[in-house]
């Protein structure tokens, strides 16, 4: 089968810095691969090399079959982009912008007009339709933009952190909104740097780290690969941390680690947290707060890595000033 | 839902179009651009008609009459920079990075800012002609020399506004195209018949003077006002115009691909 979207061994260098260092990623028709990295990991690289925006300097990015370089002009016409960055006329309404759009594709005023409506009804945005899109609420922008990249129905849509920024409601309209293009047929390759969108979302995931791929398989792979869940446990009182870590080690034979007056415990699944916490409530002993918690990007990176993501980012951002 | 695969194949110039609008809707978010447009234009035919006017021809009147229409141009010449400076906020903004990644002609998205900021030329060029002729200008060569002079005037500012689009692709800060406009609008302003008379400049610039493309307007622009005919002085603009979009649209083109798919 003919993969989506195919990458292999991208290279791409701005002066000293190697953005991407022999990335590589597939993603077969119709899945979600999500692309999951700090600040200057290099994602957004790899979505302009794949979206046309930048040439490469080495290895092959496919798109459909086709060679991004090579095939330019078709792969602009059956990819969407929604960049980091809105691309949208501020000074525009919300439907200027999407008319303009399928104007420019070619459709007849008349079509252009039916289509902005339709898309505006499906992203809620019919009441804000006549308003400046400079005016919209940031979940707002979002769902223009997203409207905006599927204008003309795109085969593989390329989202630059879509949610970045976003508050918790929003974020997930907008992860609705995504999983119906994706049930209708539409590739997408996200990039996030949050482990839990790209859980949500995606059929794979590939971690990448200075433009290379650390890690990569099914959310379920990833997060067995970096330890599953952790329970936080925060006793009342401090002296009752000992106990707790012994607690842990007998009952699931996990090794607790103890910071900031809490005992962090490594646990493979829920089950696993239960059943720690019930010997806690057998031992009498008071907890002033507990959680089970998904591992942080930073975890995660730290796992893979060695280093911490904020790291990667310092490095990011000397390459941004360069 | 509907069908998106749209048959009509639109092209460059229809897309052109369509950006064009777009630049001229914001416009109703922005109603001040409309007064900004001939503000320049409008206060130089002002200053000078009144400061220098008297000084140089007698009186500002007879001034108005010889001058006035070529002081017209050079202030919306001054406005051209208009251009450079729209492309570069729209590129800065990032409003440009779907266009490129969309099946859509590079001509058409930097036409559109031209073909937008000739629309507004027009309309300064409206405005501050009615302000000379409410301040006593008069034109001998009738409908069709105000026509036809209009016409070369729009057509060499979309000539001249190229260049500015290549800055605004290339300049790497707002002042440095204000800069720009200075030392190449200035100096090609000044060196002209458009409101001196060439003998009365120094040797060299005179021989420049002479082909200055800015004086073969102004002379087409007097000869189609007063109703007689340019003969050289068109064929000699003509060549400039043509010379100016040979260069600068190719250039541009390339400095755009260089931009935004480096």
């Amino acid at each position: 089968m003919q993969h989506a979207i195919e990458v292999r061994g991208l290279v791409k260098t701005f002066g000293a810095v190697r953005a991407l260092d022999g990335a590589d990623l597939t993603a077969p028709p119709g899945t979600v691969l999500g692309v999951l990295g700090p600040n200057g990991a290099g994602k957004t690289t790899a979505v302009r090399v794949l979206s046309t925006l930048t040439r490469s300097d080495g290895g092959s990015a496919r798109v459909l079959g086709l060679d991004v370089a090579e095939h330019a002009g078709e792969v602009r016409s059956r990819i969407g982009l929604t960049g980091q960055y809105a691309g949208l006329d501020p000074d525009l309404t919300g439907e200027q912008n999407l008319v303009l759009l399928a104007r420019l594709l070619g459709a007849s005023r008349a079509k252009a007009k039916a289509r902005a409506a339709e898309l505006l009804e499906r992203f809620e945005l019919t009441e804000a339709a006549t308003r400046a899109a400079g005016k919209y609420s940031g979940g707002m922008r979002r769902r223009l933009d997203l409207a905006a990249s599927i204008v003309r129905r795109p085969e593989v849509l390329f989202l630059d952190e879509p949610t970045t920024g976003l508050d918790p409601a929003s974020r997930s309209r907008l992860w609705e909104l995504v999983r119906e293009l994706v049930a209708e047929g539409t590739t997408v390759l996200l990039t996030t740097q949050y482990l839990e969108e790209a859980d949500h979302l995606a059929d794979s995931i590939a971690v990448i780290d200075s433009g290379r791929v650390i890690a990569s398989g099914t959310p379920g792979e990833l997060k067995q690969a970096v330890g599953g869940l952790v329970l936080r446990l925060e006793p009342v009182r401090t002296e009752a941390l000992p106990q707790l870590r012994d607690l842990a080690d007998w009952t699931i034979g996990a090794r607790a680690e103890i910071e900031e007056g809490r005992a962090v415990v490594p646990v493979g699944h829920a089950g696993e947290a239960t059943a720690v916490m019930a010997r806690v409530t057998q031992a009498g002993i008071d907890l002033a707060s507990f959680g089970v918690d998904e591992p942080t990007l930073d975890e995660v990176f730290l796992n893979l890595t060695g280093h911490r993501a904020e790291a990667a980012g310092e490095t990011e951002r000397e390459a941004a000033a360069l | 839902m509907t069908d998106t695969t749209w048959e009509t194949r639109r092209g460059p110039l229809a897309q052109s179009a369509s950006m064009a609008a777009r630049t001229l809707a914001s416009t109703r978010s922005n109603p001040a651009t409309l007064i900004e447009f001939f503000m320049i234009p409008l206060m130089i035919l002002l200053s000078i008609t009144f400061f220098m006017g008297g000084q140089m021809m007698g009186t500002w009147q007879d001034f108005l009459q010889y001058a006035g229409p070529t002081i017209i141009v050079m202030g919306l010449f001054f406005a051209i920079p208009a251009t450079g400076l729209g492309l570069f906020g729209d590129l800065k903004a990032g409003v440009f990075d779907r266009l490129t990644a969309m099946p859509v002609s590079r001509f058409a998205l930097l036409a559109g800012r031209v073909g937008a900021d000739m629309v507004r030329h027009a309309w300064a060029l409206l405005v501050v002609g009615g302000v000379a002729f409410a301040m006593g200008y008069r034109v001998e060569g009738g409908v069709l020399g105000v026509l036809a002079a209009v016409g070369v005037v729009l057509l060499f500012l979309f000539s001249a506004s190229w260049s500015m689009v290549l800055i605004g692709l290339t300049a790497r800060t707002e002042d440095q195209i204000q800069t720009w406009m200075i030392a190449l609008l200035m100096p090609l302003a000044y060196t002209s018949s458009a409101f001196i008379e060439i003998e009365t400049l120094p040797g060299a610039v005179q021989w420049w003077a002479e082909i200055n493309p800015m004086t073969a307007l102004s002379e087409t622009m007097r000869a189609l006002l007063a109703g007689g005919s340019p003969g050289g002085d068109l064929a000699a603009m003509l060549a400039w115009c043509a010379a100016a979009v040979a260069v600068f649209v190719p250039l541009s083109l390339r400095a755009y691909r260089r931009k935004l798919t480096s």
